[in-house]
């Protein structure tokens, strides 16, 4: 038992058409920890959503191993796949059905009963409008249906593919707070988006790939790091400069003029020298690295470092 | 299985355009059943007389004395001396003002509406096939689907025996009560009911209903294989306009066997005659004398069975690639 709800050795997509092999997944090995919310990012065509489509079923890998809850994939795949719910890229369902009958027709095929759509109908939100046909939702409302597809299952692992997509900042932030409550009930979440500073709310760790290859994965403390730094504001900033200069403090001034970055991470140390000299800080900011400029960096420099190893 | 089978019957019910489809494989031989009573109604006393007064005109009457002399020129086998002529000629040419033929059932089941019905049915039913999946694979909801229930196989043949059923039972409905509807019109009107007839319109409403299951079991099997019901009724209709062609082409010698539509149509009507030059001995063609034991006909039979097997294994071969291919093929 390795407690990894999925994970994947050496995975690989390749497309073949005439105009050649474009390789999608490139010896991908991920690794989801059971429990949390787990951030799944790339940027676009970097092989997220084809790794997805492999897990579960709907893509065939080139070479590699898949297992999902310990049970190699996409052989097990039948006695795994009711306990994991998906949506993968858009919804996709009947447009002329209702959205009711659309829940209906899933939840039957798997034998759950009928109670249990109007369950997920009204944990999404989409209670009184489940009749309607599903071509009149707003895209919004499709991804509520379809996260209200994958409740249909009680999941144990969630997986899904840029789920606020479309939807307002209300219904983002209601989605938000069903994944992080999903995640806290012990539910696994793998969650693909492009909204980083959405994954940082949420999301206890993440995996980060570039040209369907890992280039970092682990906690979002692990990936961040500690802040090095602090953001000082204060009315005489020349005093201040020259106060910490003496305590042994690096500074400078911002890019803007008006406020100090004070290379330290002690910010204890920082108040008690300003203060010490009658210098009162008005704010003292860590400056931390957010997950955005972490991914923009790594992304970048997978980019620069295989221009000419592009598979693509 | 039997969950999925359920869930795929309650899709068909729920599909419109399915739906649309079969309530037009109910009314158009409705309608077809109304044209005919109404086209082979009995001669009513009023259009008789209406009749005999158009034998006073001088055409008429120069007609009934040309009959009278030459009663063979007017599909009469009488001879000019034979008494009853004149009564004969006189409902020669009476019958071409009340130029109505009577329900003949023997007719209706070997080249009448029946067959007609047919081919309606079994077109209806094979693009009932090719829109019901045809529409999972558009809206890709068939990913979903698999989401749910990733045996493919097993997908596969809970659709398949879906549109299956349906279009057996529909077939069986239509065609039996279609059948059974032209024999009680000619009962009630009196008209003679030749020995067997009966059983031999059972028998061709039986071949169709299983005709018209095939007909959506394929279209069914060709749309999974092509992801496009448009992309199945192109193949369809290239088939239909170069494929007889193509066939004529490659198998020079008795290549009619082969075609698609002689094979169907002997399933449809019990066989088919069609002519083959290639089974022609060379010496009948070069003009010189004939021995007489030889068959210089050249006229082939395709029985039901035969022309069953052919679509039978046509089916078997789309059937065999759309399984395969849905099982390995990555759906989008």
């Amino acid at each position: 038992m390795s407690g990894l709800v999925i994970e994947t050795t050496g995975l690989r997509k390749e497309f073949r058409s005439r105009r050649g092999t474009r390789v999608a997944v490139q010896g991908l090995d991920l690794a989801v920890p059971a429990g949390g919310v787990h951030g799944f990012l790339g940027p676009n065509g970097s092989g997220k959503t084809t790794t997805i489509r492999m897990l579960l079923g709907l893509a065939r890998p080139t070479a590699g191993e898949m297992r999902l809850f310990d049970q190699s994939v996409p052989a097990s795949l039948p006695s795994v796949l009711g306990r994991v719910g998906a949506v993968v890229e858009s919804p996709k369902f009947s447009p002329n059905l209702s959205g009711r009958q659309n829940l209906l027709l899933l939840s039957r095929s798997i034998g759950t009963p009928d109670t249990r759509v109007d369950e997920a109908v009204e944990t999404v939100g989409l209670t009184g409008r489940d009749r309607d046909r599903y071509k009149g939702y707003s895209l919004g409302m499709k991804q509520r249906l379809a996260i209200a597809a994958t409740l249909l299952k009680a999941p144990e692992l969630l997986i899904l593919d840029e789920p606020t997509n479309g939807l307002d900042p209300a219904g983002i932030r209601e989605i938000r707070d069903t994944i992080r409550d999903l995640g806290e009930s012990g539910v696994t979440v793998l969650l693909s988006s492009h909204i980083l500073a959405e994954v940082q709310q949420v999301c206890t760790s993440a995996t980060i790939i570039g040209n369907g290859r890992l280039l970092a994965s682990g906690t979002v403390d692990e990936l961040l790091g500690e802040g090095t730094a602090h953001r000082v504001v204060v009315a005489d900033t020349s005093a201040a400069l020259a106060t910490l200069a003496a305590a042994g403090l690096n500074a400078s001034l911002d890019a803007d003029g008006e406020h100090l970055v004070v290379d330290s991470d002690d910010g204890a140390a920082i108040t008690r020298s300003l203060g010490a000299a009658g210098i009162w800080l008005s704010e003292l900011t860590p400056l931390r690295p957010d997950l955005e400029t972490y991914f923009l960096e790594l992304t970048a420099a997978d980019t620069l470092g295989t221009t000419t190893g592009d598979p693509r | 299985m039997i969950r999925l089978l359920s869930v795929e019957l309650t899709r068909l019910r729920w599909r419109r355009a399915v739906l649309m489809l079969i309530a037009l494989a109910v009314v158009v031989p409705a309608v077809m059943f109304a044209a005919t009573a109404w086209n082979t109604r009995p001669v009513s006393d009023q259009e008789l007389e209406q009749a005999r007064s158009q034998l006073d005109n001088r055409y008429s009457q120069r007609d009934l004395r040309q009959c009278a002399r030459e009663p063979q020129n007017y599909g009469l086998d009488l001879d000019a001396g034979e008494a009853g002529v004149a009564e004969a000629c006189e409902q020669q040419i009476l019958s071409w003002y009340v130029s109505r033929t009577p329900l003949d059932l023997a007719g209706e089941s070997k080249e009448g509406t029946l067959l007609g019905v047919a081919a309606v049915v079994c077109l209806l039913m094979l693009l009932a096939g090719t829109t019901f999946v045809g529409h999972d694979w558009n809206s890709g909801s068939m990913s979903n689907q698999l989401l749910f229930e990733s045996r493919r196989l097993r997908v596969w043949a809970a659709k398949a025996i879906a549109v299956s059923l349906v279009a057996l039972l529909l077939g069986a409905v239509v065609m039996t009560l279609y059948w059974m509807g032209l024999r009680g019109l000619a009962g009630s009107r009196d008209l003679p009911i030749p020995v067997g007839v009966t059983r031999d319109g059972l028998q061709v409403c039986a071949r169709v209903t299983a005709l018209a299951a095939g007909s959506a079991l394929g279209g069914f099997a060709l749309t999974m294989l092509l992801r496009s019901t448009v992309a199945t009724l192109g193949v369809l209709f290239a088939v239909s306009i170069a494929g007889g062609t193509i066939i004529g082409i490659i198998g020079s010698d008795g290549s009619a066997r082969w075609q698609p539509q002689y094979n169907l149509a002997a399933v449809v009507a019990g066989d088919v005659t069609y002519y083959d030059q290639s089974s022609v001995p060379t010496e009948c063609l070069t003009g010189q004398r004939v021995p007489v034991d030889v068959d210089c006909d050249g006229e082939q039979t395709i029985s039901a069975a035969q022309g069953a097997t052919y679509s039978g294994v046509v089916l078997a071969l789309v059937c065999g690639a759309s399984v395969a291919s849905y099982r390995r093929r990555d759906v989008p």
